[in-house]
């Protein structure tokens, strides 16, 4: 298994899209920090509140770990790399469990990368603004785990959509559309029709709970990690069914 | 050794398979042969475990290819030229395959350099021609140094020195004891280097012989030239023999040289020429596959 995720990890760092996911996360989360720094006032920035809502900012992390999920698995069936691959590895669950777990590894370094950012952009800027750091303050750093652990959550979503759905440009549009459209939509009709609790169990709310920020209707963090494992379940074993039945051809 | 046994395969409408039993011994370089469409990519892809049969089924080495341990040890295949990542470089191709085989990044360089694609191995797929994605998809078959290779048109593309360079290779792997299954829609480009072929057509078994048994099967005619070649023919007509008249006093003949020299001497014809003349390797393919080879 061990050289199953080797190589795995070598396909991700082998082509250019590799550069362009980190390029995308130390610009972003550097802009996302900047921007809030600058625009709070004085006194905020010296609460442990803010800072929490600055190590938040990582959440750039989670939408290139579900991209790249979705993108790892699709990829070989875009290319036909699917072929030399399962001929190398006649179990396709096997296959399929080694992308989950290189998507595990690179999402957490993701998330990683995303808080270096955070921390190379705001403790200067704090400590010349006078304001007082909390770098010790055990909020932050559960925000940052938690940050980690989301990560890693949406980049296994996106290796279940990915065995789901297989084909590339269906499962990324499908499920930005999803994310931003579909849930949205379906929260309006369970109020019309009065099941308002339920909304908070669709995918992406659940996984909108597990990055620890809590708020609105969402479900608490515990049970919003569980609900998340539950749908990454789910469609894993859908996938996985699909892909081992599925022609090669 | 690769047993294929009363398989089946539909896709939607298409029959692409049909009830086809065939099987390729160790040591020998074995064609696979037939029309574009007449089923053998689904066949290898089946035999390999990528295409799952509707009835009956393959072996390699004895057992379903999928219940092998560390198959790129021991079957080597490569079905499309194209199945690499073009935004990829060609030693980094090798390099996730010979990661998920156990292999050392050495084995990559040996077989870089056994295929001559050392130069290009840092550039981009992308820019590969044709003929060199063929050398890397070779490079990828005997990556882990098999017993078995399996090879899909490995020929396409290529140009003439590249085909010779390919049968020698093929040769001198075959010469190893290696079990070679060699697909192509063009006899003529396997001929030189196959023992042995298995012929389908629309996903049945047409032939399955030696090479020197297909060519003694072709139906040879025989030529005749003469300077009454009217009269002769007329007789070989009353003989009961098929005759075509090819212009200039020359006759193609459905009888063997014996025959018409006797008739011409017991009639006293003078003969100019008399010569067996061999059908093509590619009039026996045509032949055999009811002509609707594509090529």
């Amino acid at each position: 298994m061990s050289a199953l995720v080797r190589s795995e990890l070598l396909k991700i760092r082998t082509i250019r899209s590799w550069w362009a996911y980190l390029i995308v996360i130390v610009v972003f989360t550097g802009l996302a920090v900047a921007a809030q720094i600058g625009s709070a006032d004085g006194i905020d920035r010296g609460t442990v509140d803010f800072q929490s809502d600055l190590v938040e900012t990582a959440g750039i992390a989670l939408l290139l770990a579900i991209i790249l999920g979705i993108t790892i698995v699709t990829t070989e069936f875009r290319f036909g790399t699917v072929t030399p691959t399962f001929l190398a590895t006649p179990s396709r669950q096997l296959v399929i469990g080694a992308k989950a777990i290189a998507g595990v590894v690179v999402a957490a370094g993701f998330a990683l990368l995303s808080l270096v950012v955070v921390a190379a952009v705001a403790l200067p800027w704090l400590t010349i603004v006078d304001a007082e750091t909390h770098l010790a303050d055990s909020e932050i750093w559960t925000r940052a785990a938690q940050q980690i652990l989301s990560s890693v959550l949406w980049a296994l979503m996106g290796v279940a959509i990915g065995a789901v759905v297989q084909s590339q440009v269906a499962a990324l549009v499908g499920t930005l559309v999803w994310i931003f459209l579909g849930e949205t939509l379906l929260i309006g009709i369970f109020g019309l029709v009065d099941v308002d609790g339920a909304a908070a169990y669709l995918p992406f709310q659940a996984l909108d709970a597990a990055d620890g920020s809590g708020g609105g209707d969402l479900l608490s963090y515990g049970p919003g990690v569980a609900v998340s494992l539950v749908w990454v379940a789910l469609l894993g074993i859908v996938g996985a069914a699909r892909t081992h039945r599925r022609d090669v051809t | 050794m690769i047993e294929v046994a009363n398989l089946s395969k539909r896709f939607g409408k298409t029959q692409a398979v049909r009830d086809l039993s065939f099987s390729v011994e160790p040591g020998t370089v074995t064609g696979f042969l037939g029309p574009n469409g007449a089923g053998k990519s689904t066949t290898l892809r089946s035999v390999l475990g990528l295409v799952h049969p509707d009835a009956g089924g393959a072996t390699v080495l004895g057992v379903p290819y999928r219940e092998l341990d560390r198959p790129v040890h021991r079957v080597g295949a490569v079905l499309e030229a194209s199945e690499v990542h073009p935004g990829r470089s060609g030693r980094n191709h090798l390099r996730v395959l010979a990661a998920a085989a156990g292999l050392p990044r050495s084995r990559v360089e040996e077989v870089l350099a056994l295929v001559e694609l050392s130069a290009a191995a840092k550039r981009r797929v992308k820019g590969y021609s044709l003929g060199m994605r063929q050398r890397l998809g070779l490079a990828t078959a005997l990556l882990g140094d098999p017993e078995v290779l399996v090879l899909d048109e490995p020929a396409n593309g290529l140009d003439p020195a590249g085909v010779r360079w390919l049968r020698d290779l093929l040769r001198s792997l075959a010469a190893e004891d290696r079990t070679i299954l060699v697909s192509s829609h063009v006899l003529a480009e396997v001929a030189q280097t196959v023992d042995r072929v298995v012929i389908i057509h629309r996903g049945t078994l047409v032939q399955q012989a030696s090479i020197a048994e297909v060519l003694a099967g072709a139906q040879g005619a025989t030529r005749v030239r003469s300077p009454e070649a009217s009269r002769l023919r007329g007789l070989l007509t009353a003989a009961g023999a098929t005759v075509t008249d090819v212009g200039k006093g020359t006759l193609a003949v459905d009888r063997a040289p014996e025959k018409i020299g006797e008739i011409a001497a017991a009639n006293g014809i003078v003969l100019h020429e008399l010569t067996i003349e061999r059908a093509t390797l590619e009039e026996v393919f045509l032949e055999l596959t009811g002509g609707e080879t594509t090529q």
